[in-house]
């Protein structure tokens, strides 16, 4: 479900700006870390270091996009460069996490303790919260691009950034408020999955990893690409780690979307790139 | 026989026909147009062609084999050789540079020959320059020779493209809209100029807009509306065809009372 | 040469190489092949980090080449851990010179290339990036879970340094154990960069360089006359990982090591980093970027955390500002000369 999350969001930057963001893992880290801090070192409630989180990465989204891509872009004819700097970017993040918080793996407790059970399964309390704040997020993702007019207009510029333009929207702000959004998921994302799992500076390649293959999967560009991605890996590295060793896991996972993407590019649900 | 047939050709996208049933043969030596109101399927019709995409149906034969689904650098390799709608050229490379490579199908040696500039590969650099001086010349291009062809002037793509299309030694040429865009003058140009290149042996095929270049030009003209045949034959019998003049001016014409 | 394919390009580039090659050229390898080793035969610190920057260039060569079809390859860490483990297997368990490992290294990572390439290089743009991407992971984790055949975590160690080569009872290359191994190993670096350097600058400068860059342009276009695309793209990709391999089973002797996590994702970045700074439009440009960025990041050892900081932050201001290249900055003065010859 967080995974629904994560990709969301890089699927949000990678359609309006064609950029890949390298440093989505890295976000999805910092998220973790700031909601931490809130929560471990300045004794707030849970909800307090969420939205942090949230507020901080999309900061970080905004900046990103107003200093550094937004000139990337302009001044350079290959699509290479705004690639590297997003790992520059990505480098950056990491560095200053290491700076500021440590290398030491940090975990929370949950938000809410306790068991549920639910048709006759125990589930963990904290975990069911993180669930349905990630759902309700979702839906409320889903609904905010379906039917608000920012959302229709980053579906838009996703399509066909020139036709958009055309019309009179303003791109560069739509550019700036769709990495903001992308990143500020994200940075959920982390949040909330801190409380369930720990966090660590050396995440965030493997989730920037993990998003890029759901992305991939799924179809980048289309928000239920993502979505689809999301549950497609989630499903298979539950059912893989029941039975197999977790790197080989992977490898098998790595080796079976080369394949897929072989013969289908376009992922899933994604439109034909071309 | 007829240097071309293309014999039923049928594609479908999804549910929407772009050609539908499409029977003709091309002799050799002929300029031989295809005309026809936007979106009727001429660009797909080249594209089955040449093998950029292959039919759901239908055959295309060439010099007696068929090509219809063989790739598209191999159709290329057989002689059938189209330019591009929107004059694409290499555009970081020069003029000079463009033609040469285009030359590609006459090379001889080998990919290792030509990294160890083999007596073969040298060869073929020599006949390569020359045949492109030449093409260069024919097509009035020696002006720019050294222009990087992203700089350009307009009117020159167009030529560039035809350059291009040339170097690879084609039996039969498929030009994409050579006239689009062009005044009275650069029209009379390329009409010669294309006239040249037919002389020199090669069929023509065309897809054109411009009426006036194509009456004076083709040998016979197909005409296409909505994926489908209107009507086949020289350009007196096309000008008179009734088909084609309402295919052309649509249901309009009804209503003024015409 | 080809003197034919270059044409006229215009006097002045044509001097300019000429400049180049008869006074920048051998004075460059003087330096590199002579002075330097003489000069810092003493401190291994030193010799070890040029020959390091060395075939980090060498690999980054290929990397190269794969930008001229218009691909983004970051998957060359790959490539070198498959060339690295196979000198590391054959040389532990088959007792197999080195001299045999090396070229085979890089053609079991060239086949491997080809064999990837068929499926994967009809993607383009950022598909492929995130591929090649995937694809360093992958082998990563590949290597990991090999058991016992790879040494998994810990990887394969104690690699026998490189034994003599002899032809005919004539010594031709002396076992790196009885000689100064920094030194020898700086020289097989330099070897190996200097071949390098020359083969892609021939292929880039040859027909078959334009026939890649043509591919990079238009694959459309090229199809249309005859080339067939396909082929040359895998030739480059297959070339490319060659390189990688060969780099790979460098470091494995060198290090007489090796481990799943000596070539990552980063790596595959550095490579490509390399390539931009140098400038992506010359042969030279990973050369320059390598040597650059290494020797500073050696530099910058002492820094600790601060050092992956720096590091970014120049990687960041290099896209900003810099995106074409170092060696971009050149041609200004050199266009400069040709508008006022042309007027």
């Amino acid at each position: 479900m967080n995974y629904a999350l994560i990709a969301l969001g890089l699927t949000l930057i990678f359609a309006i700006m064609n950029v890949l963001n390298f440093a989505h893992g890295q976000m999805y880290v910092l998220g973790g870390f700031i909601t931490y801090y809130a929560l471990q070192v300045l004794n707030l409630p849970f909800v307090v270091g969420l939205v942090a989180s949230v507020v901080v990465l999309v900061l970080v989204g905004l900046l990103s996009e107003r200093l550094l891509f937004r000139r990337a872009i302009r001044v350079s004819t290959r699509e290479e460069s705004t690639m590297l700097l997003a790992a520059g970017l990505a480098l950056l993040l990491e560095s200053l996490i290491l700076i500021f918080f440590g290398e030491k793996q940090r975990g929370m407790p949950p938000v809410i303790s306790g068991v549920y059970q639910v048709f006759g399964v125990y589930i963990p309390a904290g975990r069911a919260f993180v669930f349905a704040i990630a759902l309700a997020s979702l839906i409320g993702f889903v609904t905010f691009m379906q039917f608000t007019r920012p959302g229709r207009a980053l579906r838009a510029i996703a399509q066909d950034k020139e036709v958009t333009a055309l019309q009179g929207v303003n791109i560069n702000r739509y550019g700036a408020l769709g990495f903001a959004l992308g990143a500020g998921l994200t940075g959920l994302a982390g949040s909330l999955l801190a409380t369930v799992f720990a966090v660590n500076s050396g995440l965030g390649t493997a989730i920037s990893i993990k998003a890029f293959i759901m992305v991939m999967l799924g179809g980048a560009g289309v928000v239920s690409g993502a979505i689809a991605g999301a549950f497609l890996l989630g499903f298979l590295e539950s059912f893989g780690y029941a039975y197999i060793p977790g790197s080989v896991t992977y490898m098998l996972i790595f080796a079976g979307m080369i394949i897929f993407l072989v013969f289908r590019p376009q992922g899933i649900m994604g439109k034909p790139w071309g | 026989m007829a240097l071309l047939t293309v014999e039923n050709l049928e594609k479908r996208f999804g549910g929407l026909i772009a050609v539908n049933d499409i029977s003709f043969k091309v002799e050799s030596g002929e300029i031989f147009t295809i005309i026809g109101p936007n979106g009727a399927g001429k660009s797909t019709l080249f594209k089955l062609i040449t093998s950029f995409t292959h039919p759901t149906s239908g055959r295309v034969i060439f010099e007696g084999e068929d090509i219809t689904r063989l790739p598209a650098h191999v159709v290329a390799r057989k002689g059938v050789v189209r330019t591009f709608q929107e004059t694409t050229i290499f555009k970081e490379m020069t003029v000079v540079e463009n033609v040469i490579v285009a030359h590609h199908l006459r090379s001889r040696a080998s990919s290792l020959g030509i990294f160890v500039n083999s007596p073969k590969a040298r060869r073929d650099e020599e006949r390569f320059r020359e045949s492109a001086n030449s093409i260069i010349e024919i097509l009035g291009l020696d002006a720019v020779r050294n222009e990087q062809a992203r700089n350009l002037p307009h009117g020159y793509l167009r030529e560039l493209g035809i350059a291009i299309a040339m170097a690879a030694e084609p039996k039969a040429l498929l030009l994409d809209e050579p006239f689009s865009g062009m005044n009275p003058e650069e029209t009379d140009r390329v009409v010669d100029m294309v006239r040249g290149i037919r002389d020199r042996g090669i069929t023509i095929l065309l897809v054109e807009h411009d009426m006036r270049a194509v009456m004076r030009i083709s040998d016979r003209i197909l005409v296409l509306n909505f994926g489908s045949m209107v009507a086949l034959g020289t350009p007196p019998e096309i000008q008179n065809n009734e088909s084609v003049i309402e295919a052309y001016l649509g249901r309009e014409d009804d209503e003024l009372g015409i | 040469m080809s003197s034919g394919m270059q044409g006229n390009r215009g006097a002045v580039q044509a001097s300019n190489y000429g400049l180049w090659k008869s006074l920048v050229l051998p004075v460059c390898l003087v330096i590199y092949l002579i002075v330097l080793p003489a000069y810092f035969a003493e401190s291994r610190y030193v010799l070890r980090v040029i020959t390091t920057a060395s075939v980090l260039s060498f690999i980054s060569l290929g990397v190269w080449l794969t930008f001229t079809i218009g691909r983004i390859n970051i998957g060359q860490g790959a490539f070198a851990l498959i060339g690295g483990y196979t000198t590391a297997i054959l040389s532990t368990k088959l007792g197999v010179s080195f001299w045999v490992c090396l070229p085979l290294s890089g053609l079991v990572a060239g086949l491997t290339g080809i064999i990837l390439g068929l499926g994967i290089l009809r993607l383009k743009g950022v598909y492929f990036a995130m591929i090649t991407l995937s694809l360093t992971e992958a082998v990563r984790l590949g290597f990991l879970s090999g058991g016992d055949f790879t040494g998994s975590a810990a990887g394969i160690s104690n690699i026998p340094l490189p034994d003599e080569l002899g032809l005919f009872g004539i010594t031709l290359i002396p076992d790196f154990g009885k000689v100064d191994t920094h030194i020898a190993f700086y020289y097989l670096g330099a070897v190996l960069l200097i071949l390098g350097l020359a083969v892609i600058w021939r292929i880039s400068s040859s027909r078959l360089g334009w026939i890649f860059k043509s591919l990079q342009q238009d694959e459309e276009l090229s199809r249309s006359v005859g080339i067939n695309v396909a082929r040359y793209r895998v030739m480059a990709y297959a070339i490319c990982c060659f390189y990688g391999g060969i780099g790979g089973a460098f470091f494995t002797v060198s290090q007489q090591s090796i481990y799943p996590s000596v070539f990552g994702v980063l790596d595959s970045l550095f490579f490509i980093l390399y390539c931009f700074l140098g400038g992506l439009a010359f042969v030279a440009g990973p050369i320059v970027g390598a040597f650059l960025l290494f020797i500073l990041f050696e530099l910058l050892h002492g820094l600790q955390q601060y050092q992956q900081l720096i590091y970014s932050l120049i990687m960041i201001s290099i896209m900003l500002w810099l995106p074409n290249g170092l060696l971009s900055l050149r041609l200004p003065a050199a266009s400069w000369r040709s508008r006022n010859i042309r007027d």
